[in-house]
């Protein structure tokens, strides 16, 4: 299906990015990403999803707007006790006319998974998940201003091998919203060029540098035995 | 320190200035001025987090100081509906305690840098290009150089202006204005800036971060305040000085 | 000179839209095609062939088209790789060299 002139003119300045043209910008409409956490970690992030041009976000939230999560890019005061998912909803709706954001369907089958899980044990699950249904997705472990992001392309390796030995981060801090906006570049970029991104790699940010390396397969790690998982 | 007694100017409110007026919100600056002279524009959405379709046609600088205000109550927004010149760029940076350049121009990056530089202020110059970032901070009495240090000369007579050079990803902008706004904070912490004196550049596809030394340049006009704000001279793209080129393609 | 494989009419947009809408055209075609663009005369006609040949493509002719337009044929280049870096460019190697957006 062709951009029409609503969406070229929208996402005129991305079109214009060598590399990424018309197909990746359909892609990225045309995409369905679950987004696990939609905390205040997670709020420039979807944000930026939302403007790039994803056609669904489906948020994967059972949690209420907490005191925490305000203020900040994405909750106002007054949402404090409603759904997550539908303030976010409420909030990103106006920004794009282009996306649909609601929560993650029963039985959905999403075209990439970003991962802001509150638990180092949900977030393994939600990647592992994704991993088995061959799905690229990007895990993020925030640890006060900045983290870690970890890219998993189909059949890299998992983010059970990538992620920190420390354990559990320190509370977010305001400036975590640049690990956030990477996150959902690293996602966008599965999603939109996904041969830009053919191996799996670990970006960390501390004090506002970044650090990239590949990731590689632990041995004895599952993600690299039995059959490769199904394409997406 | 609490910088609820700091106040942040920041130029433009855009796509780097956007994501570092959020920032440096949520980090608890008690005032905010904004500079900002354009009006919302279709292709804006993509990428510039403060405005939604509603927004569209309206001023920048209102839309942005409004959204601001509504989803960071406590925090004190005064838009102006103006470019950064040489008639209150000087006024504006005394007023301030640190400068965030999220402008989209040569001449407005070289005459913040500059009256940073007057005013002894700091400044977190950012800037973008398709899928790769550029981030430099100039501090007052640091070590490091100026933008003039970092650029010299002005761009080739008679060169034309290209279409392509208007791309950019919007997630690249997002990451470098919250790196602006990060970078701000701590600032306005009282700590040393991370891109004080050091270059970081990150281009996104290769997820590739460096780090380029850039020491003060000996006789360079920015750092001794001899450049006439706005003046002639002053403007346009630069040629990067051949010390501190980052070593191979962005 | 080869019929073109397809025409777009771009007189209508601003720039950068001509240039977007141009690329699109071009993306659509297979190497070697020929694009004809219908582009504005001023702004659009003197930046769009430059990016286009900025990005690898080739600019086979151009033409006046009545009093304010002209048609220029652009030869589609062989796709780049998606991981390839940005096209060169002569003066600005590095981000520093150039206008941001």
């Amino acid at each position: 299906m062709a951009l029409n002139d609503a969406q070229v003119a929208r996402f005129s300045r991305q079109l214009l990015v060598p590399g990424f043209g018309e197909a990746a910008q359909e892609r990225l409409l045309a995409s369905r990403v679950r987004v696990v956490g939609a905390g205040g970690v997670a709020a420039p992030a979807l944000v930026a999803l939302v403007q790039a041009g994803v056609g669904r976000l489906w948020l994967e939230e059972p949690e209420d707007v907490t005191p925490a999560d305000v203020p900040g890019w994405l909750y106002s005061q007054s949402s404090v006790g409603t759904p997550r998912v539908e303030a976010a909803a409420a909030a990103l709706g106006p920004r794009s006319r282009h996306a649909t954001i609601g929560p993650y369907p029963v039985g959905g089958v999403p075209t990439a998974t970003l991962v802001f899980a509150p638990s180092t044990a949900q977030a393994l699950a939600a990647a592992e998940q994704a991993r088995r249904a061959g799905l690229p997705h990007v895990v993020v472990e925030a640890d006060g201003e900045g983290g870690a992001v970890v890219t998993v392309p189909p059949g890299a390796p998992c983010f059970a091998c990538a992620r920190s030995a420390a354990g559990a981060g320190r509370p977010p801090e305001p400036a975590v919203a640049a690990l956030s906006a990477l996150a959902a570049q690293e996602l966008l970029l599965l999603v939109a060029t996904p041969g830009t991104v053919r191996e799996g790699r670990r970006i960390d940010l501390v004090r506002g540098v970044t650090t990239t390396r590949p990731t590689a397969r632990l041995p004895g790690c599952s993600c690299g035995e039995g059959q490769p998982p199904a394409s997406p | 320190m609490s910088l609820s007694a700091k106040t942040a100017l920041v130029v433009g409110a855009g796509g780097l200035g956007g994501p570092a007026l959020l920032t440096l919100a949520q980090g608890g600056v008690g005032r905010i001025v904004l500079v900002e002279d354009d009006a919302v524009d279709t292709s804006n959405l993509a990428r510039q987090p403060l405005f939604d379709e509603r927004d569209v046609g309206a001023r920048k600088a209102g839309a942005a100081a409004a959204r601001l205000r509504a989803l960071f109550p406590g925090t004190a927004v005064e838009a102006r509906d103006e470019r950064l010149g040489p008639e209150n760029a000087l006024e504006l940076a005394r007023a301030a305690d640190v400068l965030v350049d999220g402008s989209d121009n040569f001449a407005t990056k070289f005459l913040a840098s500059d009256v940073a530089v007057r005013a002894r202020k700091p400044l977190v110059h950012g800037g973008v290009l398709r899928t790769t970032l550029q981030i430099l901070t100039v501090a007052p009495a640091g070590l490091g150089g100026c933008l003039r240090c970092l650029f010299e000369a002005p761009p080739p007579e008679g060169a034309v202006p290209s279409c392509t050079q208007a791309g950019v990803l919007g997630t690249t902008a997002a990451f470098a204005g919250a790196l602006m706004g990060a970078e701000a904070l701590r600032l306005l912490a009282g700590e040393r800036g991370a891109y004080e004196g050091r270059l970081f550049t990150f281009e996104g596809r290769a997820a590739r971060g460096r780090l380029v030394l850039v020491r003060k340049r000996q006789g360079c006009p920015g750092c001794a305040g001899t450049v006439p704000l706005g003046g002639v001279g002053s403007a346009a793209a630069p040629r990067e000085v051949a010390t501190s080129r980052p070593g191979g393609p962005a | 000179m080869t019929t073109p494989a397809a025409r777009a009419d771009v007189r209508a947009y601003a720039c950068p839209i001509t240039f977007v809408k141009t690329r699109i055209a071009l993306e659509r075609l297979e190497p070697g095609e020929v694009l004809e663009v219908w582009l504005a005369a001023g702004e659009p006609a003197r930046s769009v062939p430059a990016s286009a040949a900025e990005e690898g493509h080739v600019v086979l002719g151009v033409e006046p088209l009545g009093p304010d337009a002209f048609r220029v044929y652009i030869r589609r280049a062989a796709p780049p790789a998606e991981e390839s870096a940005p096209a060169a460019r002569a003066a600005h190697p590095s981000p520093g060299g150039d206008e941001w957006p």
